[in-house]
């Protein structure tokens, strides 16, 4: 009996020992399993190559509007409407094909989110790369800066391009300075863009190994972009000099191994990746099996689904959701010319051959984007199928570096008529699909670029930047003076320095 | 124990064979009844000592009881009344009558850590007993709760089986998580996981409100503690009770939405409004055309619950055990909307020796419920898609013409038993589909849940007064789905071409260990009691695994199995581990009265939690009450006005610490949204920081202040009142950094809130001969103020309510306005023509709105700068009840019994938006049938539009929100218990059957399912299609053995 007492008098004494014993600070400090501190982490060259992915990252995002840059684009230029399920299906496009957008409705805010994000995460790790990374090389470090830098001025350079007038930073921005942050003269942003890509241009390789490091910033990506980038700025001399580079002998190989293919179609196959006239590719890939669940968080071209035709039975396609149609007047330059059939994928024509049969969204034209389209044949087998489609979207080609150096050097005043280099230029792209030879005007080359690029997302840029937009876009609702740039997303605007462009306040 | 079941059995025997009776068996009748008055006493318990022999005294107080032999003692028992001893020798009739036994008669509050006599009671806590809520429909407790506690505001989020409801103790306390801490004896248990308790096993439920009560749960108690407490066995004879209904449940009411040739006529018109030309040419050859809530609502679904328990015991032991089930099928889709859930309890506490105590309570539940059908939201599901499809498809395609054409000859779309396709609308896409169709597709996917959820504890008490108690709880819980996605064409949205078999597995443990010291004593009328613990706390220890088999070789749920194996690439696996996050706690309590005049209670609490940094590690939270009861006062004379007096008064602070964890660390993201591929198929992995961090994150801290006061007057009446006012200071909330960083926004201890309001409750028993009546009221009104949301900040959209395609948010919380008010647009009226559109100009004489039709809404221009703007929007009403009562009537009469239970909710506006506005053909509501028309036709509604270039139906504004008062009968039974006098002759103590109504009635001018839109923090008050509420009738049996 009392010995009893005993041991429950000391059992229960432990409970209570063992209770205060969890007092104890340590009990305070549970294990965080694998959340990985900011403090200790870029310790490793594996935690650096993380860091160096996460920049990338953004490049690849598509929802909710961008698309992989081009989607939201295209319903904005004449090429294309917006289209879809209604006039209120993905409303940012249908805005933006319309010119209805104003500073809490539209694309922009993603447009936004999409580069400063990939900004933010440049500046972080540049600093974590000059801060030096245990284990990892000179020459490993001075790539990854270059691959950074070549990143930064490609995000700069989208932001710059749409908006204008942009805060701009190169460090990474703390609690206490962020909401300083002001808007500065484009000139300025341009020149760091100019900076960071030349900076690029001296270290990154020339060459990538496709299967492996494919997508992988190049020479000659940072040097396209930055002849891009110049041309942009209307720097006509110092543009052809960068394209030039880049181009090599106009129907020849480049130093950097770029040559037109010799197929227009090739261009453009799923099987086909990081072909010789591929510059600046982003990359898709079904290996994400990606499910509804992983909204946002896509690794297939979700555009594809986006193009494809609505409630489609028929071969060659699945469905899609029926964006950005063919308008009427892209269809008529396109119906005779070479390039037709590997650009429009003509649904008008297969229904009534009896072939296919789909449902005709809103502002259905019976024309879609036929690059990008969501095929039978290369379907992903895994995931979601609409979320898979492993195409990668070719952002800078050759025969758009070719026609833009073609550009710079007629604005340059170097002529186009038989014999000259941008004559030679603009031919070569011709020539390739069976075109005869026409004199290289501005006119010409725009015409071209619009054939030769359609449905890649160039078009509306093309039209703000030669002036022609306002003519172009008439009828759809574009303002001069003020539909050239995207608003300053409204929230930006909410407890920051940042102020609205005068014609959308 | 072993020689009580013979007997029992042997008079079990005796009463169901007269031959059995032996020659000196007694036979004594008699009536028992109250000392004080006379009344008669009904339910008084007559035990033949030393046997489990009992029979009870029927409603007039009489009671029969056969005795083996001579000289056996009869036992009087019952509640609050003095037990008598009665030796009998002789057959006859004992009349008894009972003292009062002041004692016990006390009613006793659960207060966390220990129990308190009512009467001392200092802060502010509500009760419910089981007595309010058994035979009632209660599928979780926080629904118990609805109506019958003041300063608790609960809003149903959705009337599918087994849905939680939103609660609030008083009021808005945080703009974060406002759920409260539910303490299930003794052990917390999250409140995702409340459900799988069993209404018919709760002995009591208190709320405590006020600081100064929760403050003994300190860092987690500041939106409210909940306390639960489990029955017990009694001392005394065994009992074997079944409690259980069954019913038949509809939908409470159907949406009035347009038929074929309504819905025709509106878009014949809206497409002339729009320029284009008629669609319909004959909309009255359309007829009535589908209608799309028959193929949704059942009007027969079944409910029930059943509980078997058995309790007893003997001075040295006690126990509880009880089996219970409640099913519940939807009233929409039943076929995938369904509740099953079974439970297991055993409580027992033994007296082992004269200073020991040791006992366990443990609950098991097994839960299964089907729920695929999103419940308020507008993305699809088969209630969203009955709302928003066009009356013209038909449900059934049944001309072979149609279903020989694309796509029903080409796509693998759903078929009923006949063959014949569901129909595909080609009006209404994006998520809806036909929702036969729909329910097809996901016939077997389900999710469950098992919970054991227990403590068990050791008491001893070596001096008299002095508990030395430990308490080990936990609770361990398993979850999961199953669920198979087959390949279907539901529309050309959605459809799939591949199979998908998914199954999900979970599991989360918590702990926790407490231990107490505490001392009573009372010398010369002061009566004290202090309390020291010391507690440790871990929660969210657990993981879970995730499964797809892709291309899996089956064709619905039932085929489908993980033993059908596919090639490896098309397995796709993740896994998790949960952080825990821990607490560590040292608490005291001191209460302390003078001869119960004055009252005093002091509690400190120190906790340490896991989720915050070094520089805020630990928090202290102090609270003090006082009372005074006036009417214990030597001076005070008794009378019959005013019977008690205590007034009270207390002040506290309680802390919040619900923010996720390692917010005050930098840390770094990695995966999804930072991976990117190199290459072919080549996936790296990102790494980046998440949000900048915030080392001196801490506790949110909220303090009250109450002063109320409790009074019994005219003999028959209670009433109690509080007002209380409390502020939450250092709210935990991201900022919303600007996009440009691109970063995640961090967490800070930023905003203030307020809350303030008032609490009665009002109460009235009287018996009248054979009529006895109970009423008890409450009315609580509660209102929050947002006082302050960081430097420069005036207003934050985070959290913010919005439907689909709304052109801006639907709420805001700004500084000086209650948490999330609807924010919007007013109007002043429909222009009625040109001349009103050209005449409403702004200061410079332009006008307002140049791009107005007649028929667009006239926007009020707030801002007065001569155009329409989002600087134009206001503050138009609050999402959030302020006002909520209760009432419920007893009244029975001899052997019958009737309840009314109802309550209701006032002060809010309901956000009506059940039509999925980028859906331009989706089916209207029939309010747009008193649409504008033509001059003078309306002032009310805009004119019919689908592209509205005036944006009247896409604009946030005031013509979505309806007042959303209502009052409910939520509970309306009629019982009637069969006369002891019969039952006790077939070994029965009790039976009583009823009739019940559950959700009778509603008074509402709401225009949607129900005016009950909760829902979680962020959609409040906004209606997407909130799943209906059922209205059910119900057959129940109470019986006691």
């Amino acid at each position: 009996m009392k010995r009893n007492t005993t041991y429950l008098t000391l059992s229960m004494i432990a409970a209570v020992l063992i209770g205060l014993g969890s007092c104890s600070d340590a009990f305070l400090d549970p294990d965080p399993k694998g959340t990985l501190m900011e403090e200790t982490y870029y310790s490793n060259p594996d935690e650096a190559l993380a860091g160096l992915v996460s920049v990338y990252d953004p490049i690849g995002w598509q929802t909710a509007v961008s698309y992989l840059n081009f989607g939201a684009v295209n319903s904005a230029s004449d090429d294309h409407v917006a289209g879809g399920g209604g006039p209120n299906d993905m409303e940012t496009w249908q805005r933006w094909s319309n010119y209805t957008l104003n500073e809490s409705q539209g694309p922009q805010q993603d447009y936004w989110n999409r580069n400063f994000t990939g900004v933010s995460r440049a500046n972080i790790f540049i600093q974590k790369l000059e801060a030096g990374i245990p284990g990892l090389s000179e020459a490993v470090t001075a790539r990854y800066l270059a691959e950074a830098k070549f990143l930064r001025g490609y995000f700069y350079f989208d932001l710059v391009r749409l908006f204008r007038n942009i805060p701009f930073y190169l460090e990474p921005l703390t609690t206490d300075n962020m909401r300083e942050q002001v808007q500065v003269d484009p000139t300025v942003v341009y020149a760091q863009i100019e900076q960071d890509l030349k900076d690029a241009l001296a270290v990154l390789p020339p060459t990538v190994p496709a299967a492996t490091e494919g997508g992988r910033a190049t020479k000659g990506m940072a040097q396209a972009l930055l002849g891009k980038v110049y041309l942009y700025q209307k720097k006509w001399t110092d543009a052809a000099r960068e394209l030039a580079v880049v181009n090599g002998t106009p129907g020849g190989t480049s130093e950097y191994g770029y040559r037109l293919l010799e197929n227009f179609e090739d261009v453009f196959r799923p099987d086909n990746k990081f072909h010789a006239e591929s510059i600046l590719e982003i990359v898709c890939s079904q290996g994400g099996a990606r499910t509804w669940d992983h909204w946002g968080q896509f690794y297939g071209n979700v555009a594809t689904t986006m193009f494809g035709p609505r409630g489609y039975s028929g071969p060659y396609y699945y469905s899609g959701w029926s964006f950005c149609p063919i308008t009427q007047e892209l269809y008529d330059l396109l119906h005779y010319d070479p390039r037709f059939k590997a650009t429009v994928a003509d649904l008008d024509s297969l229904e009534k051959n009896g072939i296919a049969q789909y449902e005709k969204g809103y502002m259905n034209t019976g024309w879609f984007i036929q690059k990008y389209a969501p095929l039978v044949e290369f379907a992903a087998t895994s995931g979601v199928r609409e979320l898979n489609y492993p195409q990668d979207y070719i952002e800078i080609r050759l025969a758009d570096t070719y026609l833009m150096e073609a550009e710079a050097l007629i604005e340059d005043g170097q002529g186009g008529g038989p014999g000259t280099r941008a004559y030679q230029l603009l031919n070569a792209v011709r020539g390739r699909v069976g075109l005869n030879p026409i004199e290289a005007t501005l006119d010409n080359i725009f015409l071209e670029r619009r054939k030769e690029l359609a449905t890649e997302g160039h078009r509306w840029y093309d039209l703000v930047r030669s002036g022609r937009a306002a003519t172009a876009l008439a009828s759809r609702g574009f303002v001069a003076g003020k539909h050239e740039v995207l608003p300053i997303p409204y929230a930006e605007l909410l407890n920051t320095q940042l102020v609205q462009h005068d014609a959308y306040k | 124990m072993k020689k009580g079941v013979l007997h029992a059995f042997i008079m079990l025997c005796m009463c169901v064979s007269p031959f059995a009776l032996a020659a000196q068996t007694l036979h004594v009748t008699g009536k028992v009844t109250a000392a004080t008055d006379g009344r008669p006493l009904p339910g008084v318990t007559v035990t033949i000592q030393g046997t489990g022999t009992a029979v009870s005294t029927d409603n007039s107080g009489y009671y029969t009881i056969e005795i083996p032999q001579a000289g056996a003692t009869l036992v009087f028992q019952q509640l609050g009344m003095m037990a008598q001893h009665i030796e009998v020798r002789t057959s006859g009739a004992i009349n008894v009558s009972l003292e009062e036994d002041l004692s016990t008669l006390e009613e006793v509050v659960v207060i966390g850590y220990g129990t308190q006599k009512k009467s001392v009671v200092t802060g502010a806590i509500t009760s419910v007993k089981s007595s309010d809520i058994e035979n009632q429909v209660v599928g979780r407790l926080e629904t118990a709760l609805q109506g019958r506690t003041s300063g608790v505001t609960i809003t149903s989020n959705s009337g599918a089986p087994g849905s939680p409801a939103s609660i609030l103790v008083r009021g808005v306390t945080t703009i974060n998580n406002n759920t409260p801490l539910y303490v299930v004896d003794g052990v917390v248990v999250d409140a995702g996981g409340i459900d799988y308790l069993n209404a018919s096993d709760i002995e009591s439920i208190e709320v405590l409100k006020d600081a100064a009560s929760a403050a003994i749960y300190g860092t987690r108690a500041a939106t409210g503690v909940i306390l639960v407490t489990t029955k017990k066995g009694h001392v005394g004879d065994m009992r074997i009770n079944y409690n259980g209904y069954y019913g038949t449940q509809a939908p409470a009411k159907k949406l009035d939405l347009l038929n074929a040739t309504e819905y025709a006529t509106i878009r014949n018109e809206a497409s002339l409004n729009d320029g284009g030309g008629i669609i319909y040419p004959n909309p009255e050859s359309l007829g009535e055309g589908t209608d799309w809530q028959s193929t949704v609502f059942e009007n027969n679904a079944p409910i029930q619950n059943h509980e078997l328990s058995i309790s007893g015991g003997s001075d040295r032991s006690t126990f509880y055990t009880s089996f219970g089930y409640f099913g519940q099928d939807g009233v929409v889709t039943p076929e995938i909307s369904n509740y099953n859930r079974y439970n297991i309890r055993l409580n027992s506490d033994h007296k082992v020796k004269k200073w020991l105590r040791f006992g366990q309570n443990l609950g098991y539940s097994y839960i299964k419920s089907q729920g695929a059908l999103a419940t308020n939201s507008e993305f699809g599901g088969p209630l969203s898609s009955a709302i928003n499809l066009d009356p013209l498809t038909p449900a059934v395609i049944t001309d072979p013409d149609v279903a020989n054409q694309p796509p029903y000859s080409t796509q693998p779309v759903v078929r009923d038993a006949n063959g014949n396709p569901y129909g595909i609308s080609t009006n209404v896409a994006q998520e809806m589909t036909n929702p036969l169709a729909y329910v097809d597709t996901r016939l077997g996917n389900y999710g469950f849940s098992h919970n054991i959820v227990g403590n068990v504890f050791g008491e001893i008490e070596p001096i008299e007064g002095l508990r030395i108690r430990s308490t080990l709880g936990a609770k361990l819980a398993w979850w999961g789905s199953e669920s198979f996605s087959g390949i279907y064409y539901l529309s050309a949205v959605q459809n799939r071409s591949t199979t998908e078999f998914y199954r999900a597995r979970e599991q989360g443990f918590n702990w926790n260990i407490e231990n107490t010291i505490s001392y009573s004593r009372t010398i010369e009328g002061h009566n004290f009691t202090v309390l020291l613990g010391q507690g440790a706390y871990l929660n969210n220890l657990s993981s879970g695994t995730f499964i797809t088999f892709n291309n899996i070789a089956a064709t619905n749920f039932e085929e489908a199995t993980f033993n059908l194996k596919v090639p490896r690439e098309d397995i796709i696996a993740d896994a998790r581990d949960g952080i825990t996050h821990n607490l560590s706690s040292l608490f005291g309590r001191i209460t302390y009265d003078y001869k119960e005049r004055y009252l005093f209670t002091g509690i400190i609490r120190r906790d340490g939690s896991s989720k915050f940094g070094a520089n805020k590690k630990y928090g202290i939270f102090p609270s003090a009450s006082v009372g005074w009861v006036l009417t214990n006062e030597d001076f005070w004379t008794p009378n019959n006005i005013l019977n008690n007096l205590k007034i009270r008064a207390s002040y506290g602070v309680v802390g919040n610490d619900n923010t996720a964890d390692f917010r005050f660390v930098p840390t770094i993201g990695m995966g999804n949204d930072r991976n990117y591929f190199f290459g072919i198929d080549n996936m790296y992995i990102g790494a980046s920081p998440n949000a900048p961090a915030n080392p001196s994150l801490a506790w949110e801290e909220t303090s009250q202040l109450d002063i109320g006061f409790d009074a019994s007057l005219f003999r028959d009446w209670t009433l109690s009142f509080d007002w209380y006012q409390k502020e939450t200071s250092g709210i935990l909330r991201t900022v919303t950094i600007p996009g440009y960083t691109g970063l995640a926004d961090p967490w800070y201890n930023l905003a203030d809130l307020e809350a303030k309001g008032f609490e009665v409750e009002l109460g009235y028993r009287k018996a009248i001969g054979d009529f006895n009546l109970a009423v008890n009221g409450n009315i609580s009104r509660t209102t929050n103020t947002v006082n302050y949301l960081g430097s420069d900040v005036a207003f934050t959209e985070d959290g913010a309510g919005s439907i689909q395609n709304l052109a801006n948010n639907a709420q805001r919380t700004t500084i000086g306005q209650p948490y999330n008010s609807f924010y919007g647009y007013k109007i002043l009226g429909v222009f009625q023509n040109q001349a009103e559109i050209d005449n409403y100009t702004g200061p410079e004489g332009n006008p307002i709105q140049p791009n107005a039709v007649p028929g667009d809404f006239k926007w009020a221009d707030l801002d007065g700068n001569g155009s329409i703007s989002t600087d134009d929007r206001t503050f138009l009403g609050t999402a959030i009840p302020t006002l909520t009562y209760g009432m419920t009537i007893n009244a029975s009469y001899k052997d019958f019994d009737l309840m009314i239970f109802g309550q209701g909710s006032a002060g809010n506006k309901i956000f009506q938006g059940l039509r999925r506005l980028d859906i331009t053909n989706a089916n209207w509501h029939s309010k747009i049938l008193n649409r504008w028309v033509g001059e003078g036709s309306t002032n009310e509604r805009p004119r019919a539009t689908l592209s509205d270039p005036n944006q009247n139906y896409s604009k946030a504004s005031e013509y979505f929100l309806e007042d959303g008062a209502y009052l409910r009968i939520k509970t309306l039974q009629l019982g009637y218990t069969l006369p002891v006098t019969w039952v006790s002759k077939i070994g029965i103590n009790k039976i009583r059957a009823y009739v019940s109504s559950n959700n009778l009635l509603t008074f509402t001018k709401y225009t949607g399912y129900d005016p009950e839109v909760g829902g979680g923090s962020d959609t409040w008050g906004i209606d997407a299609g909130v799943y209906p509420q059922a209205r059910s009738f119900l057959f129940g049996l109470n019986l006691t053995l």
